[in-house]
């Protein structure tokens, strides 16, 4: 049964940060060459 | 104290400084695909190994694409330890029939140790001789020591390149700064390490454990053994810490004498050393590598100083016995004061985390040091790659605060230091003290799970809660010892700490790269805070400390120092 659970937490770890990602070039908001 | 003592002390600096600039080098070489000694060997190899995983070497990637490809490694690589961990009861490689790691399923063990060889921690819960097999040994921990190191170098170089190129959109390549930094940086250096290793008595094979009689008792001692050395180096050349025995350096199979440990010291600075001066390099402004060599060597002397002095010292409350060798509760005889305060403090300024004496068994002051190390968030040389890239964070910052000072935009190295930069970086400072203070203020409330497993009261053992989310958030993994952690509850929150620490710390920092490398460089001006002279190194020096006091005093306070004062 733990075994699911740090499975899917490590997964879901890694996904959150892929998401982190994201957010974080969002609000760099594409902004170029100064 | 004693001149012997220093002189030690001095001679392991002095090989520090004289190997930056040859590793530095061969560093800048190595990234920059140019030709090196190493070549005839390892290019077929490297050109085997895109074939075979079908890389494109030539394409670059934004610092998105950058973060997901290690991000994708990393999550593939902990889910295949862990795995492995749980089925090394089935697997070859175990002439103890060990069974599955946390073969209970119930303290989490195999998630902890899975987040702790992936992110470069090395925390370790567990006793390894009894628990792991040759071949979660070998195939398990060791893969990681080489890879979680190869990422933190890939990473530091990414963020180089963020830093000395202009107007464009990428920073690398991150399967091939992966590959060169195994093959080149990593490889050749433990190959040739594990084997002088061998020559000063580091075991090295895979025998099943010896039995030995007892010369005083009718009972036999089992004494552990197996692949140690080839694991023993890149443990200290890649700062992973994760020791083949519970023991760790202090384990004479492990660190048999004044030399190895001395090898030890040498190895887990000299890659990071290095990488100040790839930094001057790829830059173009070596004395601005310098200048960062400096500040933290400054960092790590003021560090050494107070920890041998407090060692030295001895135990106040041994008052009126005879402690002419100093505190030597909890620290091998071979080393002594010098070298184990040493040790303790060079393995917190990087994010090492091997030990070659107990922290716990420290005085107040002198435990403090290590602890302190990395609260700095390791940046006085640091872990391979990661120190590098932390100390880049507070560059920015401090070239932000220099700006304040003089009322102008501040610049790094000709880039424009703007407020998204700055946005990251408080990201990346602000995750740290975050989760070590949510994380031990919750454990220090509850009796049940938290302050149930620690061996000591009082202010000592706050230390010792405070010791192991700092040590796991930092991706240290040197265990102060004194807490009995191999619960499901610090197993779980260590195991996530450390999984935080380290990558939502890698992110903002690439974003940083990725925004940084789009620029323009503007040509020095009379406005300018120039990065290359003492002025910066100390200013550096002072954001460094005073954003690690200003978070940490009121916790240090509560631990370390009232120990202190209560003496």
């Amino acid at each position: 049964m733990l075994d699911v659970v740090f499975i899917t937490a490590t997964i879901g770890f890694f996904v959150i940060a892929l998401a982190y990602v994201y957010a974080c070039e969002k609000l760099r908001g594409g902004r170029d060459e100064r | 104290m004693t001149l012997n003592g220093w002189l030690q002390i001095f001679f392991f600096f002095a090989l520090i400084l004289l190997v930056t600039k040859p590793l530095g080098l061969f560093m800048t070489r190595v990234f920059n695909g140019e030709r090196t000694f190493l070549d005839p060997v390892l290019r077929p190899i490297e050109r085997l190994i895109y074939t075979l995983t079908r890389v494109d070497a030539g394409k670059e990637m934004r610092w998105t694409e950058y973060a997901v490809a290690m991000l994708l490694f990393s999550a593939v690589s902990m889910l295949v330890l862990y795995l492995l961990q749980r089925t090394q009861g089935v697997l070859p490689f175990n002439p103890q029939h060990l069974p599955g790691v946390d073969s209970a399923g119930s303290t989490g063990s195999s998630f902890n140790t899975a987040s702790s060889f992936t992110t470069n921690t090395n925390w370790q819960s567990y006793v390894p001789e009894v628990t792991m097999s040759y071949l979660t040994q070998m195939a398990g921990l060791a893969y990681h020591n080489f890879m979680s190191a190869a990422t933190g170098i890939a990473l530091a170089i990414a963020f180089i390149r963020g830093i000395a190129r202009r107007e464009t959109q990428t920073i690398g390549n991150f399967w091939v700064d992966l590959t060169r930094a195994t093959l080149w940086v990593l490889l050749p250096f433990c190959l040739v390490g594990s084997l002088v290793l061998v020559s000063q008595g580091v075991v090295q094979n895979l025998r099943p454990y010896d039995s030995a009689q007892m010369v005083d008792a009718p009972s036999t001692q089992l004494i552990a053994q197996g692949p140690v050395a080839s694991q023993e180096f890149i443990k200290q050349w890649g700062t992973n810490g994760g020791g083949f025995f519970n023991a760790n350096s202090a384990h004479p199979f492990e660190n048999p004498t004044p030399l190895t440990n001395l090898i030890a010291l040498f190895s887990i600075f000299a890659i990071s050393a290095g990488l100040t001066y790839t930094l001057g390099r790829m830059t173009g402004s070596q004395k601005h590598g310098w200048a960062v060599w400096s500040a933290m060597a400054v960092l790590c002397l003021a560090g050494v100083l107070v920890a041998y002095a407090s060692e030295a010292r001895g135990n106040p409350l041994l008052t009126g016995t005879d402690q002419t060798g100093g505190n030597m509760e909890g620290k091998e005889v071979r080393f002594g004061i010098a070298n184990s305060a040493l040790f303790a403090t060079v393995t917190t300024d990087a994010s090492c985390g091997a030990v070659n004496a107990m922290h716990d068994s420290f005085t107040p002051l002198g435990g403090m040091i290590p602890l302190a190390n990395i609260m700095l968030s390791e940046v006085v040389f640091g872990g391979v790659g990661a120190g590098l890239y932390g100390v880049l964070i507070f560059i920015v910052l401090s070239v932000f605060i220099a700006g304040l000072m003089v009322g102008r935009t501040p610049e790094y190295l000709g880039k424009k230091i703007e407020s998204y930069d700055v946005k990251m970086a408080m990201l990346v400072v602000l995750v740290f003290p975050l989760t070590i203070l949510l994380l031990t203020a919750i454990s220090a409330v509850s009796p049940s799970f938290g302050t149930s497993q620690l061996n000591n009261p009082g202010p000592h053992g706050l230390s010792e809660m405070l010791y192991a989310f700092t040590s796991g958030t930092g991706n240290n993994g040197s265990a102060f010892a004194g807490i009995s952690a191999n619960t499901l509850w610090y197993n779980t929150t260590i195991g996530m700490a450390m999984l935080v620490g380290r990558f939502m710390m890698i992110i903002p920092m690439l974003a940083i790269a990725g925004n940084l490398v789009r620029k323009k460089i503007v040509p020095p001006s009379l406005g300018t805070f120039p990065v290359t002279t003492p002025l910066f190194s100390t200013l550096l020096v002072s954001v460094i400390v005073i954003v690690g006091a200003l978070t940490f005093f009121p916790v240090l306070s509560l631990g370390p120092i009232v120990e202190e004062l209560m003496f």
